[in-house]
């Protein structure tokens, strides 16, 4: 067996693997008794296991056949009009093969579906209900909208408890012969929380490095985490802008991340209580505002690098302001 | 760059009655109209053609104004691949008027700005709406004689708009004067109208920029400001002036001034900030300025609210150069890199595609996803342990190029590559074994 990442290695393939959401997990496998399944509507924070289930459905309903029956697309990679009326359009409107009437199409991160494509969407589910039953995932379910939320059954998924995900990580950790420390563990749940992807990616990176002490956590995750993000604060704050943008341009251009991710990231730095960025509590407060303004108004659609520029020109003057130890 | 009511906007006909220029022209396409009240004709689409500036577009709107019909338009500014086509048309048709319209117009403006790739499938789309529609499709064209609108010309009411003929052209400013309270020479806007071509929104954007504000017009004004319109600022003058403004209203004058466009000055700007401000605080002000300048232009796209534009002006220039509190300083100003940067980083860019694309596929995530979630971790696997990191690299069927990418780093890529080829080191024994047998 060659290596792979144990995050889809340790994949639940059928609901009975499935350990939390129970209640989800019970109904779901009421829809595979009675081969009989509604419009689906899962939604959640990351990692909380919406796409796991939605496979395991899949599996647990066609069988061996579950291939054939079930199309699954991304909805941030294809979230076009295009897409959704003629792929989906396409595989929906043809019948099913085996004994359950009608196919799956897995709908991931569908909250990214742009209105038209929600709009063309709705009317597909209505017009091939027979013969297509769609389950549609989705971090924000705010963002689908009203006549598709009210086709489809609701499912709420909840942030994986503590006991849960160590239960998991541990089953994982035997299984690939890896020792963990009870501080290991803690420290995958500090970064973590209840995300079941991010927890296991961040136990094998420890791994990789020997036995997953706190030790070794911190330091994969270190490795992980861009370090331009970190270089680009602290530039920022020693006053050399020219030196932060840089490093911006390198997170936008060469990483290819969007601007709302480095935003993102640099809060989480900020109140990262491990970073090398050190800042008093009250200036820590006044960067989140900043870093809020950021995100919305880039997600309003002002360009990102004018907008991530403009921050770091706010922190050069805090840092100055630091410096001078002024604090108006 | 101007920021006002344009007059070609303000003062463009609202009936028939009130066209000069092209008036045979826009009465041919009325009549055509009218007979879809009737019943659909036999020519289900007008294609109108000519120079910019004659009225074509103009034509359409105060047709269906005076026969209550609404506009529905997709213009160069519109992406117009088939499935775009397709979406504005099955709006037009199925949703009712809200303004209580007789009915729709659907209007396809400049269609020689369609593109072939950007717009794909756009012309043959146009064509099929044409076989299929019950409402009225208008198209507009300055050169219609293009190949590829051959199939176009065979189905569509050809008419044709003519350059506008001086006299007319003069009649058309005189009127707009009047309107102004502007006392203007004959020989002012003959001049005006000599020059413009034939063409009336070029003619009438002349008219404004010489004579708004003004009482009186002479055709001395008119020639001295039509030379001062050719000379031409380039950007670093631009922001020279810019920085170097004494007034917010200097400081606005400067985009008016200059053949800049203001995404093409927020570039700029952009690039030159921290270069021209040292000083903390005037970089933080002037950046602050520039962002909401953008938040701005957001808004515009968005909303198409084009009122808004003279606010983003304002922020990006009065702005911008009023954050200075040290007496301005020549700096040597640098053209600005971002886009420069991207087509440097094109090819890179391509390979963090395919690699963000490889591991989606295997997870079930997005290619974004796949970027937050995935890879990090895996560049961290890469350094701490190119065993592991060279079967999670055969996992996801990476080539070298891939895991260079992922690696970031020479070194380590290089350890992650040698673990991945152990069936080399076993083919390359093997021949040499054979090589001894012979």
């Amino acid at each position: 067996m060659s290596e792979i990442l144990w995050a889809e290695k340790y994949r639940p393939k059928t609901l009975d693997e499935i350990v939390n959401q129970e209640e989800i997990v019970s109904r779901l496998k009421q829809f595979v008794r009675e081969k009989n399944v509604p419009h689906l509507l899962f939604a959640g924070p990351p990692g909380t296991g919406k796409t796991t289930a939605a496979l395991a459905l899949a599996h647990d309903l066609y069988g061996d056949r579950w291939r054939e029956n079930v199309l699954e697309l991304n909805a941030s990679d294809e979230r076009g009009i295009t897409t959704i009326r003629e792929r989906v359009k396409e595989y929906a409107r043809t019948v099913a093969l085996g004994e359950v009437p009608f196919k799956l199409i897995i709908l991931d991160e569908a909250d990214n579906m742009t209105a038209d494509a929600q709009q063309a969407l709705r009317r597909i589910m209505e017009l091939y209900t027979t013969t297509a039953r769609f389950c549609l995932i989705a971090n924000y379910p705010s963002k689908i909208i009203e006549p598709i939320q009210s086709r489809c059954a609701f499912f709420r998924f909840r942030p994986l408890s503590k006991e849960h995900v160590f239960e998991r990580l541990k089953y994982i950790a035997e299984q690939e012969g890896v020792k963990v420390t009870e501080e290991g563990l803690e420290a995958i749940w500090e970064v973590s929380q209840g995300d079941m992807r991010r927890a296991i990616n961040t136990l094998q990176a420890a791994a990789a490095l020997g036995i997953v002490t706190a030790e070794n956590v911190y330091k994969a995750i270190g490795m992980a985490k861009p370090k331009e993000v970190q270089e680009m604060i602290a530039l920022a704050l020693k006053g050399d802008f020219m030196g932060a943008r840089d490093k911006l341009r390198t997170l936008l251009i060469n990483y290819g991340l969007s601007g709302i991710d480095v935003i993102k990231q640099v809060h989480r730095e900020i109140f990262n209580p491990r970073s090398t960025v050190k800042l008093p509590e009250d200036i820590k407060v006044e960067i989140a505002d900043l870093a809020g303004e950021v995100e919305f108004r880039i997600v309003e659609g002002a360009d990102d690098e004018i907008q991530l520029s403009a921050f770091l020109a706010k922190l050069a003057l805090i840092g100055k302001r630091l410096r001078s130890g002024g604090r108006s | 760059m101007s920021v006002r009511i344009p007059w070609a906007e303000k003062y463009r006909p609202k009936r028939v009655s009130e066209i000069l220029g092209n008036r045979k022209a826009a009465l041919e396409l009325y009549q055509w109209v009218k007979q879809w009240s009737k019943g659909i004709p036999k020519k289900k689409a007008a294609l109108l053609y000519g120079p910019p500036g004659t009225g074509k577009t103009t034509a359409v709107y105060a047709v269906a104004n005076e026969l209550g019909y609404e506009v529905v338009e997709m213009n160069a500014s519109d992406i117009r691949r088939a499935e775009d086509i397709e979406r504005v048309i099955a709006r037009a048709v199925n949703v009712s008027s809200l303004f209580g319209a007789k009915g729709r117009i659907i209007l396809f403006d400049e269609i020689d700005g369609m593109s072939g790739t950007e717009d794909r499938g756009g012309l043959s789309e146009i064509l099929r709406v044409i076989e299929k529609t019950r409402i009225p499709i208008v198209m507009t064209a300055n050169n219609p004689w293009d190949p590829r609108f051959r199939p176009l010309r065979d189905v569509a009411l050809l008419i044709r708009f003519n350059r506008v003929n001086k006299n007319t052209l003069t009649k058309i400013l005189q009127n707009i004067c009047v309107k102004e309270g502007i006392k203007a020479d004959y020989s002012a806007l003959r001049l005006i109208a000599d020059m413009s071509d034939g063409d009336v929104r070029s003619a009438i954007n002349d008219l404004q920029a010489i004579a708004e504000g003004r009482r009186v017009l002479t055709v001395e004004d008119v020639k001295a400001l039509l030379a001062k319109r050719y000379r031409e600022y380039d950007a670093f003058t631009v922001l020279k002036l810019l920085f170097s403004s004494r007034s917010a209203e200097q400081a606005k004058a400067v985009l008016s001034q200059s053949e800049l466009d203001y995404n093409d000055l927020k570039e700029w700007i952009h690039e030159n900030l921290p270069l021209q401000y040292s000083d903390p605080e005037e970089l933080a002000k002037a950046y602050d300025a520039l962002a909401k300048a953008d938040v701005y232009l957001g808004r515009i796209i968005k909303t198409q609210n084009w009122g808004l534009l003279s606010y983003a002006i304002d922020l990006m220039t009065a702005g911008v150069a009023m954050a200075r509190r040290h007496p301005y300083h020549f700096v040597k100003y640098s053209f600005p890199s971002r886009m420069l940067l991207l087509s440097r980083t094109k090819e890179a860019r391509q390979i963090r595609d395919r690699v963000l694309e490889r591991i989606a596929r295997k997870t079930h995530i997005s290619k974004r996803g796949a970027a937050l979630e995935y890879l990090p971790y895996i560049r961290a696997i890469f350094y701490a342990n190119p065993k592991m990191g060279a079967g999670i690299a055969r996992w996801l069927e990476l080539n070298e190029e891939m895991v260079k990418y992922i690696a970031g780093d020479k070194e380590v890529a290089k350890r992650v590559i040698e673990y991945m080829k152990p069936e080399v080191s076993v083919r390359a024994r093997r021949r040499s074994t054979q090589e001894k047998l012979f």
